[in-house]
């Protein structure tokens, strides 16, 4: 029985186990993963001309500032502050609304992609993923 | 009493004259009348005192002077005043004054007990006599020596009539002694002719008279009594005369000193004691006022107790015009007029005072009149005068003591103000009673207080003020013009100030436009401070409640300025929540907090619509769509909030 070369094995475990992390880190580095298909929401347009926002879908990645309220039943708004990729263009808070089905536990500092509907002039999460 | 009489010299006097003649605290006063002294020893307690209505030394009632604890007329006060007023205008009286002198000091000088003799008796009385005369013919003189004269006369006259009736005296003596032998003789015969009768008795008894010559006897007998009474008579006649003579002299005498002319008393005593015996030389008239001099107990008064009082007055009067003259050469002007005015009330009459040269008292006269005015100032209780005529009067005299005048003028200003603003009080606690009582004080202090008068003038006016500010005020607070209201709170105060209803409300406009002023001021602080965004928070505050305030308004334009993004998303905020935008709402509130997060507003709004933002989402979501805020001008972005 020919035997293996342990040479293989000690350079072949490594380099398998980079490829699957890169195989799975790359598209979240690269801004892709969960809602990858969704259009960022522009915080700036929400602000100045929700209207024309209404009823479309997108895609925003936050981190909880602060529960503003919560009610039983109906769910929860959140203050939440959007993670721009540019530092420089940070913007304020926004309320955003969780329906009282989301099973999701929110604590402040935690990171979520969510999918948002713009209803009316409310964000509410349909979907959310934390990161 | 002596205050009613002398009304003249009132409060002003008091304080003018009081003060002035009363010795500075800490001096020392040198009785021996030494350098540094101009008062007069003699006369201290005396004619200084003389405008002092406190002072016991002068009666202006009974217009009397003490000196040396004896009493002088000077006539009522008004008349003392005048008098003096008239020495201090009158010209010198002309005529040479030192051969005035001379010849009084000639008189006295031959009356004398060193000149007169047995030889000279007749004739240096003689001299003396003419020689008044001539001093009478000074003016200053006034006839004073002319009186003496006329005593000295009528002396001479009692004389005569005094040998007259030693003369006739002797007479009805003799006269009597003869009556007297004849009455003798009568009787001698008539005890012979009963002798003789009763011898023969024996033999027979004759018929008819038993007796005879008893009738005859009982006539001269009579005769003799009547002469012996004639005779006494005239030694009562004699005795009267010579007491009325020597009252009348002493009584001249006396006069003379009272009345301040020394020297022609010193002259009348010197013919008193020639033209009198040793006898008559003790004292009758004016005992009582020369024992005053003297506080001594069996103290005797003598002719030269008059004398010694008289040289004592000439010395002291002497030595005041002295004084008075180098008052002057210092400039101080003031305190020569006071010695002046002591020594004229003391020595009047004296050649010294009544020399005095025009001139300087003219000057005195100005400064008197100056003075008077001021007295008359302080009498009217003139306050507001009294300072400029203090200063008049420093002017002309430099030792003028002023500073307590002014500093009781000052006290009276300050009191009457004190009671006008007493009396403003009560009346504005409609106290009227108070309020009159202390408005009658304040001008009783000060009748020309011009605050007396407007308050009189507001009292007065009051009630039609009150008809105008009423309606005023009504529509006023009608229209919720409280800042208006707030800015004539005091007329309004006042005239409501019966008004309970009104005042009420006067008072609820007053404290809500203190406590907006408050929040106005808060926010001023804070922008002054650099804290613009809380400063807003208050005004948008105040704003909602005030929004017709001037005063606020003009603050929120001026902090605006530096504010605004802030109120811009406020203002955005407030709108949306109004258009029922809710969440949207919040995202400006949210915003609006990034840029000032201690603000409790922002806060409160946020807290308020996420709450209801959680409530009605489910419902949001089926309702209509409202109108979305116009959109921002380019480049109006929402600003980058602070990094927590």
């Amino acid at each position: 029985m020919s035997k293996i070369n342990p040479l293989f094995f000690a350079l072949g475990i490594p380099v398998v186990v980079i490829v699957i992390l890169v195989v799975l880190v790359a598209p979240r580095m690269s801004g892709g993963g969960k809602f990858a298909d969704l259009t960022p929401l522009s915080v700036e347009k929400y602000r100045s001309d929700w209207s024309s926002l209404q009823g479309n879908l997108y895609r925003l990645d936050c981190q909880v500032e602060q529960q503003l309220a919560f009610v039983e039943g109906r769910g929860r708004v959140l203050a939440v502050k959007p993670i721009e990729k540019d530092p420089t263009r940070s913007t304020g808070r926004i309320p955003v609304f969780v329906p009282a089905g989301s099973a999701d536990s929110f604590e402040v500092g935690q990171r979520f992609k969510c999918r948002l509907r713009v209803t009316r002039d409310l964000l509410v999460v349909e979907a959310l993923e934390r990161f | 009493m002596r205050h009613s009489l002398f009304s003249l010299f009132g409060w002003c006097a008091l304080t003018v004259l009081g003060f002035a003649q009363a010795p500075p605290p800490g001096a020392t006063v040198n009785t021996s009348g030494t350098a540094g002294d101009y008062k007069s020893s003699t006369a201290e307690g005396g004619a200084d005192r003389i405008f002092n209505v406190n002072s016991d030394s002068v009666d202006m009632e009974n217009g009397t002077m003490q000196w040396k604890g004896t009493t002088m007329n000077l006539g009522n006060s008004r008349a003392v005043r005048a008098r003096f007023e008239r020495y201090l205008a009158a010209p010198t009286d002309s005529g040479d004054m030192k051969r005035y002198v001379a010849v009084l000091e000639q008189i006295q000088l031959l009356l004398s007990p060193q000149s007169i003799n047995q030889d000279n008796y007749y004739r240096n009385q003689q001299e003396a006599f003419n020689l008044l005369f001539k001093a009478a013919e000074f003016d200053i003189d006034a006839g004073s020596s002319l009186t003496i004269a006329s005593q000295v006369q009528k002396i001479w006259v009692m004389k005569r009539e005094f040998n007259q009736i030693e003369i006739t005296k002797n007479q009805l003596e003799t006269l009597r002694k003869v009556q007297e032998g004849i009455v003798i003789n009568r009787a001698d015969n008539i005890e012979a002719a009963n002798d003789s009768r009763s011898a023969s008795a024996t033999k027979a008894k004759p018929l008819g008279k038993s007796s005879s010559g008893t009738t005859e006897l009982g006539y001269k007998v009579k005769d003799e009594a009547r002469t012996q009474a004639e005779i006494l008579a005239k030694n009562a006649e004699m005795t009267a005369l010579g007491l009325k003579s020597k009252i009348e002299f002493q009584s001249q005498m006396v006069s003379f000193l009272m009345a301040r002319r020394y020297r022609h008393s010193l002259i009348t005593s010197s013919f008193y004691r020639v033209l009198f015996k040793g006898g008559s030389q003790n004292i009758v008239v004016g005992a009582k006022e020369v024992k005053e001099f003297f506080p001594i107990s069996d103290f005797v008064p003598t002719l030269e107790s008059f004398d010694m009082l008289s040289r004592e007055a000439i010395k002291d009067t002497t030595k005041g015009m002295q004084t008075v003259d180098d008052l002057v050469k210092q400039g101080e002007l003031y305190g020569a007029f006071e010695r002046l005015q002591e020594t004229f009330f003391l020595g009047e009459f004296e050649p010294i005072v009544m020399s005095y040269p025009q001139e300087k008292k003219r000057e005195m006269l100005a400064l008197w009149k100056d003075l008077r005015e001021l007295q008359r100032l302080g009498d009217e209780h003139d306050l507001g005068s009294v300072e400029g005529y203090v200063n008049k009067v420093r002017g002309r005299a430099r030792d003028f003591p002023g500073a307590p005048i002014l500093s009781k003028v000052t006290n009276a200003i300050n009191a009457s103000n004190m009671s006008l603003l007493s009396a403003k009080s009560a009346a504005l606690a409609g106290d009227n009673a108070k309020a009159e009582a202390a408005l009658e004080r304040a001008a009783k202090i000060w009748p020309q207080n011009p605050g007396v008068k407007d308050f009189a003038t507001q009292v007065v006016s009051r009630q039609d003020t009150m008809a105008q500010m009423v309606p005023q005020f009504d529509r006023l607070f009608a229209d919720a013009k409280w800042r208006d209201i707030y800015n004539n709170k005091v007329p309004f105060g006042l005239a409501l100030a019966q008004d309970k209803e009104r005042s009420a409300k006067l008072l609820k406009v007053i404290a809500r436009i203190g406590e907006l002023d408050f929040k106005i001021q808060k926010a001023s602080v804070l922008f002054t401070e650099n804290n613009p965004y809380l400063a807003w928070d208050i005004i948008v505050d105040a704003y909602k409640s005030e929004s017709d305030d001037l005063v606020l308004a003009k603050t929120r334009a001026d902090i605006s300025s530096r504010v605004g993004v802030y109120s811009g998303l406020i203002d955005t905020a407030e709108k949306l929540e109004k258009d029922g935008a809710e969440a949207a709402a919040l995202t400006a509130w949210l915003a609006a907090q990034d840029l000032n997060p201690p603000s409790t507003i922002c806060g409160a709004a946020v807290k308020r619509l996420a709450k209801s933002v959680a409530e009605s989402a489910v419902i949001r979501a089926t309702g209509a769509v409202p109108a979305p805020p116009a959109a921002p001008a380019a480049g109006d972005d929402v600003p980058v909030p602070p990094k927590k």
